[in-house]
């Protein structure tokens, strides 16, 4: 079991479902502005965030989905978990937060001291996802133990930097999927199982 | 004796021409700070035009805050309207509406974008869509929108706009009525009315590159199309 804590709880509430409120700027916005506020608080730091670059990515995330959604009504669960991938892909493209000063609370050779933005926003990715699949499907969200091995976040960060399709493939390692490294971000590509 | 019943006066004019001659004061004053090299004059030359440069800005600006304060204070300042362009257009008083809304609005997003000074005519946004209303216009509210982005275009509702800093996003004008009729278009409670605002501007600054090539072309359909695709995503 690992030691990071998600935060499905903290996101801010909202009177429609989180799959239809996710997709809305306004709840997205407040949601990430929460989540790095509160990241930066735990972390001894502060993030500031660039809302163009938000705007941006939110929309590419749009995209993205509107793109690969799949027709077949019985993939809906598996491309529910791929959207969130998707979201990682869209945010460290052109990441929209910047850590102001060294997290000074963050424990020594822990990956939120390696790499804050990369940390805020893989767990805003993935307490958005665990948040939606409870209320969607009852299900609780486990996260791989790979998420406190901070070799896997070295790959990350060295991949992601020269090819941001890399952390759609880490955030499925890190829901216990098993990406296709070839084409991480591609759904029909993913492998069934 | 009845009483008479006497419509109140429309302030929009007036309230107009206060805010033209508040920007033509705000303008004037930055052209001449940025177009003068006073340094380079010998004195007393240097001293007596600097001198006369203060009391003209001096003058300048207290009528400039006169003029604020009257088109804020004395003739109402708006708070952004909840209601949604579909809603609007069933009002009698609808096209004064809709101006009230498009001033508001534009004002707030513009001063996102970056622009802190132009004029925005509200008569203008205003007449635009009264003559859009007797038009009949047909269609769906993203159709209404399109046909009424590039009526306010045409109308230049957006007046001396002029982007500040190494931000600048190019064409200013088709970005920012985008954004305001996204909003207009958007559903939205009154708590969050502010905030669908501002997400509205930040899709038309993140696609300003796209927005301003849809609308360039004139094409209502592709602009129409641009709307649909966003207005859930506010």
């Amino acid at each position: 079991m690992s030691k990071v804590r998600l935060t499905p709880d903290g996101l801010p509430p909202t009177n429609e479902p989180l799959r239809v409120a996710v997709r809305r700027l306004r709840w997205f916005k407040a949601a990430f502005l929460k989540h790095a506020e509160e990241m930066g608080a735990e972390l001894g730091s502060r993030f500031e965030v660039d809302d163009t670059k938000l705007a941006a990515a939110f929309t590419r995330w749009l995209d993205a989905i509107e793109l690969q959604r799949p027709a077949d009504k019985s993939q809906r669960r598996a491309f529910f978990e791929f959207a969130a991938a998707l979201m990682m892909r869209e945010l460290t493209v052109d990441m929209p937060l910047k850590a102001v000063g060294e997290p000074s609370r963050a424990q020594t050779g822990s990956a939120a001291a390696f790499w804050p933005e990369g940390y805020c926003c893989t767990l805003f990715c993935l307490s958005v996802h665990a948040a939606a699949t409870a209320q969607e499907f009852h299900a609780d969200t486990t996260i791989d133990p790979a998420i406190d091995d901070l070799r896997h976040w070295w790959s990350f960060k060295e991949n992601t930097i020269r090819d941001a399709s890399f952390s759609a493939g880490f955030l499925q390692m890190l829901l216990g999927s098993q990406p296709n490294w070839v084409m991480p971000d591609v759904f029909r590509a993913k492998p069934r199982g | 004796m009845p009483r008479p019943n006497l419509a109140p006066p429309d302030a929009a004019p007036l309230r107009e021409a206060l805010r033209g001659i508040r920007f033509l004061l705000r303008r004037g004053g930055a052209t001449v700070a940025d177009t003068l090299t006073l340094d380079a004059l010998p004195d007393p030359a240097a001293g007596l035009a600097k001198r006369m440069i203060r009391e003209v800005e001096g003058l300048a600006r207290s009528v400039d805050e006169a003029a604020s304060a009257a088109a804020k204070g004395v003739l109402g300042g708006h708070d952004n309207p909840a209601e949604k362009l579909d809603e609007i257009v069933g009002h009698s008083s609808a096209a004064a509406e809709f101006g009230r809304a498009i001033y508001t609005a534009l004002d707030a997003v513009l001063r996102r974008i970056g622009v802190d000074d132009a004029f925005i005519s509200e008569m203008s946004a205003r007449a635009v869509f009264a003559a859009w209303r007797q038009d009949h216009p047909h269609g769906q509210p993203q159709d209404w929108a399109a046909d009424l982005t590039l009526r306010l275009l045409a109308a230049r509702v957006i007046r001396g706009a002029v982007p500040a800093g190494s931000g600048s996003i190019g064409r200013v004008e088709p970005v920012a009525v985008f954004a305001v009729l996204l909003w207009l278009q958007s559903d939205r409670s009154e708590s969050e009315n502010e905030a669908v605002l501002e997400a509205a501007a930040d899709i038309a600054l993140a696609r300003a590159t796209e927005i301003a090539a849809t609308i360039g072309s004139g094409d209502q359909g592709r602009i129409a199309a641009l709307y649909r695709k966003y207005v859930d995503h506010v």
